[in-house]
């Protein structure tokens, strides 16, 4: 049985995708998380000085994108064998194309440019991002609501988590992309995942 | 035996860590480059319009990190289980972090400002990265001069790769850096890569 440890603010963020994986698979493990000032003294602490850390039966692992790999694979929500492993993490890239671009947008002090280049963002970069996404459920989806073979897998999960920020943005965003909207109202709806998404903790980003 | 296809332009570029893999492996596929001319043709030919993409047994992936996690994993070189694979990702996810901020200098198309951008990178930037990659290889690589469990894996190729992108901007900038200097020499010598390395077509990127 190994012990996990999850360190990370008090926020989603890019932990939220590997809390996701935990509570789909059931396992449980420590929610280590830092209010902003607290976060001082346990940077150092940390390899690269950066968080998500993952500490496994006392190894620390770092790179969020990393441990959410990983934590699939562990929990079997990886696909079912190497090569539809490399689907889901095709998602998981295209899906982190436009999480890369909206989050350098995200951290705009300026309200006024913020908001000129959320709505280029909106109007022009996330729409052939989300027919990305299309294309690739309908390549590699056996015509199902599941991202990779008519299974959950981190795909779905990765896309649940990004969804959220999209629609808080722009409530709107997914109103002409119905299958990218069934699949995480199916995400949402599996039991564990209901449970987590009731109990967990409102922040604000 | 699967059949590989890789396309990509005729150039090192997002498609080289994963012909290095090839290389090391010792393992046959078709090589597929189009210059920049023949490209626009074949664009719709790809799921997401973009290269590099890899072909197994006629379906087609993208993605360049996927790919190459695909193959390294195919042909043993993604570490011993899942917990090391994991390790030789969080290397890769740092060198990737690294590349990330240089790229767009890279394409700066105003000759002055693409020389101050690359100036500050490399003071302010690039520092800090080859510290994080020294403290991963500290951390993983066991006291060995591979960066996890004392074995060739793809983070060591993908290093490899970087490395040289780092040494065109500044030939001096592993000088105060050893262990990566001799991580890549490592790499340079081993008897399929040094081979790769003498025949593969030179070009510009």
């Amino acid at each position: 049985m190994a012990t996990y440890k999850l360190y990370y603010f008090n926020a989603r963020g890019r932990a939220e995708v590997l809390r996701l994986l935990f509570a789909a698979a059931g396992q449980r493990f420590e929610d280590s998380r830092f209010e902003q000032n607290t976060w001082p003294s346990f940077k150092s602490q940390m390899p690269l000085s950066q968080v998500p850390v993952l500490e496994v039966n006392g190894t620390t692992l770092v790179q969020s994108q990393t441990i959410a790999r990983f934590l699939a694979r562990q929990f079997l929500l990886g696909g079912r064998d190497g090569f539809e492993l490399a689907k889901v993490e095709a998602v998981v890239d295209t899906i982190n194309d436009f999480v890369s671009i909206l989050s350098p947008i995200r951290r705009e002090q300026d309200e006024k440019k913020k908001k000129e280049q959320l709505q280029k963002f909106l109007n022009d970069d996330l729409p052939k991002h989300l027919q990305n996404l299309e294309i690739l459920a309908r390549l590699y989806g056996n015509g199902g609501q599941y991202f990779i073979g008519n299974n959950l897998t981190l795909a779905d999960l990765t896309f649940y988590d990004a969804g959220e920020t999209l629609l808080q943005l722009d409530p709107n965003c997914l109103n002409n992309h119905p299958w990218l909207k069934q699949n995480r109202l199916l995400v949402a709806s599996q039991p564990r995942i209901a449970e987590y998404l009731r109990n967990r903790p409102k922040t604000a980003f | 035996m699967p059949s590989y296809k890789l396309y990509y332009f005729n150039g090192r570029g997002r498609a080289e860590v994963a012909r290095l893999i090839f290389a090391a492996a010792g393992e046959k596929y078709e090589d597929v480059r189009y210059e920049r001319d023949q490209w626009p043709a074949h664009k719709a030919e790809m799921p997401l319009g973009q290269m590099p993409v890899l072909e197994v047994d006629g379906v087609k992936l993208p993605q360049s990190l996927s790919i190459a996690r695909f193959l390294a994993k195919q042909f043993h070189l993604a570490g011993k289980d899942n917990f090391e694979q994991a390790q030789v990702d969080a290397v890769v996810d740092t060198i990737y972090d690294c590349l990330t901020k240089y790229v767009p200098i890279r394409f700066e198309t105003d000759e002055a400002k693409k020389e101050e951008l690359t100036k500050k990178f490399l003071a302010e930037e690039l520092p800090k990265h080859l510290q994080n990659f020294e403290t991963l290889g500290k951390l993983y690589g066991k006291g060995g001069h591979f960066f996890v469990g004392k074995q060739l894996t793809w983070a060591d190729l993908l290093f490899f790769d970087v490395g040289a992108i780092i040494l065109q901007v500044d030939s001096n900038a592993f000088n105060n850096h050893a262990w990566l200097k001799q991580n890549r020499a490592e790499v340079e010598k081993q008897p399929k890569i040094a081979e790769y390395l003498k025949n593969r077509p030179q070009t510009q990127f």
